[in-house]
């Protein structure tokens, strides 16, 4: 039961994560390889504000969320944007993304080698358990998780639906240059996309270390997991990211707990070959992923 | 120069060597075919197990040890290479017959790990073909880092060194033979520079429809390519580790071996052998100057190995903000030289 609470959970986080890469995807083109370190920062925000100011991590939600939307809108205008302006190929921009990343690799881990040198706190491995509530005999980070997705997916799909700039958001994923022609300010609506992904991978990286261990690289060690998300998932549709996670998350918890009892322990560590296999799998025999498939099914 | 100088210069050049050699595999593939691979670091990392793997057990098989140590080799791994090093340090030809056995067995692997990588990936158009060649790059990190048979897991392997017969000269017989490769690749990249295959290549990369049109086969090229890029970087994986006589998955990361050599290559300029070694030469000696001089940076309230990190971002988004193409830019390349076409035109000169 433990592994299937973890695996919930944990599959909740990966579509948080995976929301976030589909849609800037999606609205502008550009695979974000910088997306792992926006969600490192999330969890660094928590664990700044709950060291230096008491309160739990989910008081700080909202921050972690409003900074992270923040410094995604600034890679996009300071990296991005400039070079996507000069014409750059679809690589190019990848490329400008993995400058970003190390940049800021080195500035989470200048910052937690900060605070652990001159304020003394566990900032290279750290965990918020002990702040978690308990509801319904559940660990209150499971809710929150699936609550902040589930939140983030049905807004998204009812901005989209429902009002004008969904429309232009449409327009621009689906012929941009169609969009340009009919007036859609095209940067504006790139920088949104930019922003309420930076916000979604701040909500996962606040929520993270409630039940995982964290350190300066998680962000970065889980990024190929972020894009077997999305690519299996599908970015044709904003619930791909929360089909994806489940799949993931229970393949590479719960999955791997029930492998284990039958073939032995010796299986645990090769959870994350799970994600690679099903990025292969969904490469080879479903390249329009979860939700493209589920659409061709309907259609 | 002082002793101190004289290992740093004998390290820059090793590392530059191994360096080179995997960022002219990554121009063949980038700079030639339009292949964004973003794995290099799998095909280098089998090399690198080759190379924890084999030579260990090749130096029982030729040399006098103990063979109860066979037991557990992952255990005894250090017992076993300082005995098969004994051996080795007054018998070169036993050292060099290791040497090419496991560069043999490196290359094959590189190549089956570009086949591997290639073959799902090769029909994936652009930046899909980056993402799944990153995640695929991860693959024997995992394996390395969780099966100990490989390389002792995470602890890593000691490894016998082929290089022990030189004595006060191992390091520089090592780094030289480094250099040897790159220079081998280097050689090989110049030599299809103005056949029909580099011609083929830059065709395929500039307009892979209208290559296809003529008859090329695109997505066997490109596995082709992709398979011989393999081969460069097992051949270097495995280099490295007979150069620092020891392998552990933690030094295998993305960021050392395949961020690093594609902010090498960007810098120069994936059109060109001399950009690549400009770029590679540039970031070695800046990698090798930090980690010298980082204790004279101890005042800081951080490791300084992470200005590392944040100048190669930094220079990275100013080379692609205002010369994309490199310090170098690519040339172009005439099926035959200016005298052989004055004389078909039937001219002195051009």
């Amino acid at each position: 039961m433990a592994s299937f609470i973890d695996a919930l959970t944990y599959s909740a986080l990966l579509g948080l994560m995976g929301f976030g890469l589909t849609l800037i995807r999606r609205t502008t083109g550009v695979w974000n390889v910088a997306h792992g370190e926006v969600v490192t920062i999330g969890s660094y925000v928590a664990l700044t504000a709950t060291s230096f100011l008491a309160h739990s991590p989910y008081f700080y939600l909202p921050l972690a969320f409003l900074v992270c939307a923040g410094v995604s809108g600034i890679i996009f205008l300071a990296g991005v944007e400039p070079i996507r302006a000069k014409g750059a190929s679809s690589i190019l921009l990848l490329v400008v993304t993995i400058a970003i990343s190390l940049i800021m690799i080195a500035v989470i881990n200048i910052y937690a080698d900060y605070l652990q040198n001159v304020f003394h706190l566990s900032s290279k491995n750290f965990l918020f358990a002990r702040f978690d509530f308990t509801l319904l005999g559940q660990m209150g980070i499971l809710w929150a998780a699936w609550a902040a997705l589930a939140a983030l997916t049905i807004s998204y799909y009812l901005v989209l639906q429902h009002t004008r700039l969904g429309l232009a958001l449409r327009a621009l994923a689906e012929q941009p240059t169609l969009a340009v022609v009919m007036g859609a300010n095209v940067k504006s609506l790139s920088l949104l996309s930019w922003c309420l992904a930076g916000g979604a991978a701040g909500l996962a990286g606040c929520l993270f270390p409630m039940r995982f261990q964290c350190h300066p690289g998680v962000g970065t060690s889980m990024i190929a997991t972020m894009f077997a998300v999305s690519i299996f998932g599908g970015i044709e549709k904003m619930y791909g990211p929360l089909l994806a996670g489940l799949v993931l998350g229970f393949a590479q918890i719960y999955g791997i707990d029930l492998l284990s009892s039958w073939v032995g322990p010796g299986v645990i560590p090769f959870k994350d070959l799970i994600p690679m296999i099903v990025l292969l799998l969904t490469l080879q025999f479903l390249p329009e992923g979860l939700s493209g498939f589920v659409g061709r099914r309907r259609g | 120069m002082s002793g101190q100088w004289f290992l740093f210069s004998v390290d820059l050049l090793a590392l530059f060597g191994i360096y080179l050699a995997l960022n002219l595999s990554l121009r063949l593939q980038l700079g030639y075919t339009g292949i964004a691979n973003f794995g290099l670091v799998l095909a280098f990392t089998g090399g690198a197990y080759v190379g924890g793997w084999l030579p260990i057990r090749l130096g029982m098989w030729l040399v006098e040890v103990d063979p109860s140590l066979a037991d557990d080799m992952i255990w005894n791994n250090v017992i076993i290479a300082s005995q098969v090093d004994l051996s080795l340090h007054g018998s070169p030809g036993t050292a060099m017959t290791i040497l090419l056995i496991t560069l043999l067995a490196a290359g094959a692997a590189g190549a089956l790990l570009g086949l591997q990588s290639g073959y799902p990936a090769v029909r994936l158009g652009g930046d899909y073909l980056a993402i799944s060649l990153l995640a695929f790059g991860e693959v024997l990190a995992i394996i390395g880092n969780n099966y100990d048979p490989v390389v002792g897991g995470p602890l890593g392997v000691r490894i016998p060194d082929v290089w022990a017969w030189a004595g006060d000269w191992r390091f520089m017989a090592a780094s030289l033979a480094n250099c040897a490769l790159a220079l081998g690749v280097w050689l090989y990249l110049d030599s299809i520079e103005k056949s029909p295959m580099g011609r083929m290549l830059r065709a395929i990369r500039d307009n892979p429809d209208a290559a296809s049109s003529l008859g090329k086969n695109v997505a066997r090229v490109r596995l082709n390519v992709m398979v011989t890029g393999g081969i460069i970087c097992g051949l270097a994986g495995a280099m490295y580790t007979l150069y620092t006589t020891g392998v552990a998955p933690s030094a295998l990361s993305r960021f050392d071996w395949t961020f690093l050599p594609w902010v090498m290559v960007v810098f120069g300029g994936s059109g060109s052998n001399v950009g690549v070694l400009i770029g590679t030469f540039t970031f070695i000696l800046v990698q090798k100057l930090i980690i010298s001089y980082k204790f004279a940076l101890s005042f800081l309230p951080f490791d300084p190995v992470w200005l590392q990190f944040l100048l190669m971002g930094l220079v990275l988004i100013l080379v692609l903000n205002f010369r994309p193409s490199g310090l170098v830019t690519e040339k172009a390349s005439y099926a035959l030289s200016r005298r052989e076409m004055a004389k078909a035109a039937g001219k002195e000169s051009l």
